[in-house]
C-alpha cells in the first residue's frame, strides 16, 4: 500500500477536454474553461462541493451535454461528430440513482439491455453479461427483479449494465451515496478491479475517504473549474484548498497534519502510513 | 443541477408585492381582454401594455426567452396556417389548386398570433411575480378548498422536479446506448417502457414520501386550520384592483353594449 506505482505505464490518452465552458439554458455557467486530458488506465476521483461541475463535466465526456465552448474528443473524436449511442460503447456512465434505469422484470435481463443496444451478437451479449454479473458479485440474484434487491445491490447492477457494454472508460457518477461500509467495499472492490483490468475509471464523489484509498488521480473542482489535479498526495497536503470547495479532508490527513510538528509528513493517506511514521519516530522515514 | 428552472424571479417590485388574489383576477381580465379584441392595433397595444410590466417587473431576459421560445413557435406556426385554413374575404393575394391565401386571412393570423402573445404574457407575468406559496394562498383565500389548494401547490412543487428526473431517466438510458425515436415499433415501444417504468416507480415512491412527511407535519388533524400569513389587502392592491376591473370592464361594455367593434 505504502509505495505507489505511477499513475499508468500507457499513457495515450482517451479522453482530452479543451477549453470547455457550459451554461445550461436559463444562462446558469456549470463550468467556467476546463482542460484535462484522462489517459488510458487512469484511475481518476472529481471531487468538489454540490454544484461545483463534476456532473456536468462527466455529462459532457459521454455527449449527454455538448459543450458550449471548447471541445471534448474521445480517443481523438470529437463528442461533437458522435451520438451519445456511439460514445456509449466506449465511455460507460453509470449514473447516481440506479432507480433511474432499472426497468427489467430480472437482473440478467437489466444487464442485457446495454448490450443489446449496441448491437453485440447474442452468443457475446450472453457472455458479456454473464461476466458482468460475476464481477458484480450478482449470481446469487440473477434471476430477480432488480426493484426487489437492496441500494447497494440495485447500483451493482446499474454498474454490471454499463460494465456489459464493454466501454473504455468507466464513469461512475456517487456510486457509494447511502450504501453502508460493507456495501461501499463491496462495490469498490469490483471498481478497483476493473482498473486492474486496464479499464479507465472516473469516479464522481464528495466522499474524500474513498478517494484518499482507491484513486490514483485526484480532481478538485469548484465553481466550474479545476483547481487542482494531482495524486492523492498532492490533495491531501493542502487542507485549505479543500475546504475552500467544501470537502472534508479524511481523518487520516487531519491527524497527520496535527501531528506534523512529530515530524509526520502531510501528505500521509492511510492508516497504515500513519502507524509507520509514528513508529518509525520523527522523521525517520525522510 | 438541471436545466429546468422555476418561473418564479424573486424581486421586490410592486408587481411582486401586490396581493395574489389581485394578480389572479387582473390575469383574469387581460386574458378576456385579449379574448374580446380582434383588431391588430388595440391587441398591439395590448401587447406593449404587456411588455411594459414584464419590464417593470425586472423579469430576467433569459428566463423570459427560454419561456416564451414555445409561444414564439406557436405563434410563427398560426401565423403560418391560419391564412392557409381561413381563407375568407378578399382582396386574394394567391391562389394555387385548393390553396387560396387572402389578405384579411393574413390579417387574422397575425392577429391571432398576437392574441396568444398576450394570453401568454399575463400569464407569465403573473406565474413570474408570484412565488407558488403565494399563488395557492390567494387561489385558497378565494374560495378554493384547502385540500385543493395544497394538491395543486404539490403538483406545482414538482413538476419541475418530476421533468428533470424523466431528464435523467432519459439520460441514463441513452447513455446506455438506447436511442428513442429510432428502429421499428416494437424496439420503440420497448424504449419507452425503459423509461416509463423507472419514471412510474420513482413517482410512486414519491408519493408514498410525501404522504408520510404530510402526516408528520399533521395534516388534516384539524378541519378549523389556520394559516401562518395571512393576506391582506393595502389601498395600492385596491387600486390595482380597480385597474385591473376597468381596464376590462369600459372595452368589454364599449363592445357589448354600445357595440363598438374592437
Amino acid at each position: 500500500m505504502i509505495p505507489r506505482v505511477p499513475p499508468s505505464a500507457n499513457q495515450d490518452k482517451i479522453i482530452s477536454v479543451h477549453g470547455v465552458k457550459f451554461v445550461y439554458n436559463g444562462g446558469v455557467q456549470a463550468l467556467a474553461g476546463i482542460d484535462i486530458d484522462i489517459r488510458r488506465g487512469d484511475y481518476l476521483a472529481i471531487v468538489g462541493g454540490n454544484g461545483s461541475g463534476k456532473t456536468t463535466l462527466a455529462k459532457n465526456m459521454n455527449g449527454l451535454l455538448r459543450p458550449t465552448n471548447g471541445s471534448v474528443t474521445i480517443n481523438g473524436v470529437s463528442t461533437s461528430e458522435q451520438t451519445v449511442a456511439e460514445l456509449a460503447k466506449v465511455i460507460g456512465y453509470a449514473f447516481q440513482n440506479p432507480d433511474h434505469q432499472l426497468f427489467c422484470s430480472s437482473v440478467v435481463e437489466e444487464v442485457r439491455f446495454g448490450p443489446l443496444n449496441l448491437g453485440y451478437p447474442e452468443a457475446e451479449v450472453a457472455k458479456k453479461t454473464e461476466m458482468s454479473i460475476e464481477a458484480m458479485g450478482l449470481s446469487s440474484v440473477k434471476d430477480q427483479p432488480p426493484f426487489s434487491l437492496t441500494l447497494g445491490e440495485r447500483r451493482r447492477v446499474s454498474i454490471a449494465s454499463v460494465m456489459a457494454m464493454d466501454p473504455q472508460v468507466f464513469i461512475l457518477d456517487e456510486p457509494t451515496t447511502g450504501l453502508d461500509a460493507r456495501e461501499t467495499d463491496d462495490l469498490m472492490e469490483g471498481v478497483d478491479r476493473l482498473n486492474l483490468d486496464g479499464r479507465t475509471v472516473v469516479l464522481i464523489t464528495h466522499d474524500m475517504k474513498l478517494v484518499a484509498k482507491h484513486a490514483k488521480r485526484v480532481v478538485v473542482m469548484s465553481e466550474g473549474r479545476i483547481v487542482l489535479d494531482s495524486d492523492p498526495r498532492g490533495v491531501f497536503t493542502d487542507l485549505e484548498l479543500l475546504l475552500r470547495s467544501k470537502l472534508i479532508p479524511p481523518p487520516v490527513a487531519q491527524l497527520a497534519h496535527r501531528l506534523s510538528s512529530l515530524g509526520v509528513p502531510r501528505d500521509v493517506i492511510s492508516p497504515e502510513e500513519l502507524v509507520f511514521h509514528l513508529m518509525s519516530g520523527r522523521g525517520a522515514l525522510e | 443541477m438541471t436545466a429546468f428552472i422555476d418561473l418564479y424571479t424573486e424581486s421586490g417590485t410592486f408587481l411582486h408585492r401586490m396581493d395574489p388574489r389581485v394578480k389572479i383576477v387582473a390575469v383574469a381580465t387581460l386574458s378576456l381582454l385579449a379574448l374580446i379584441m380582434s383588431h391588430l392595433v388595440y391587441l398591439l397595444v395590448l401587447t406593449a401594455v404587456m411588455v411594459v410590466l414584464i419590464l417593470l417587473g425586472r423579469a430576467s431576459f433569459q428566463k423570459t426567452m427560454l419561456a416564451f421560445s414555445y409561444v414564439f413557435r406557436v405563434m410563427a406556426l398560426i401565423v403560418v396556417l391560419w391564412p392557409i385554413f381561413n381563407p375568407g374575404g378578399t382582396p386574394v393575394l394567391f391562389e394555387l389548386g385548393p390553396i387560396r391565401i387572402t389578405e384579411p386571412g393574413i390579417m387574422a393570423g397575425i392577429a391571432t398570433a398576437v392574441r396568444i402573445f398576450c394570453l401568454a404574457a399575463s400569464w407569465y407575468l403573473l406565474m413570474f411575480t408570484t412565488s407558488q406559496r403565494d399563488l395557492v394562498c390567494g387561489l385558497v383565500k378565494m374560495g378554493l378548498r384547502f385540500d385543493f389548494g395544497l394538491s395543486l401547490a404539490m403538483a406545482l412543487r414538482f413538476l419541475p422536479t418530476f421533468s428533470a428526473i424523466v431528464e435523467s431517466i432519459k439520460d441514463a438510458q441513452r447513455a446506455r446506448g438506447m436511442e428513442l425515436d429510432k428502429g421499428n415499433l416494437r424496439k420503440r415501444a420497448r424504449d419507452y417502457v425503459a423509461v416509463l417504468v423507472p419514471t412510474i416507480i420513482t413517482a410512486l415512491k414519491m408519493a408514498d414520501m410525501l404522504s408520510l412527511a404530510l402526516q408528520s407535519r399533521a395534516y388534516g388533524a384539524r378541519s378549523d386550520r389556520t394559516y401562518v400569513r395571512e393576506l391582506k389587502m393595502l389601498a395600492g392592491d385596491y387600486v390595482a384592483l380597480s385597474i385591473a376591473v376597468a381596464v376590462f370592464a369600459i372595452p368589454a361594455t364599449a363592445k357589448y353594449i354600445f357595440s363598438i367593434p374592437l
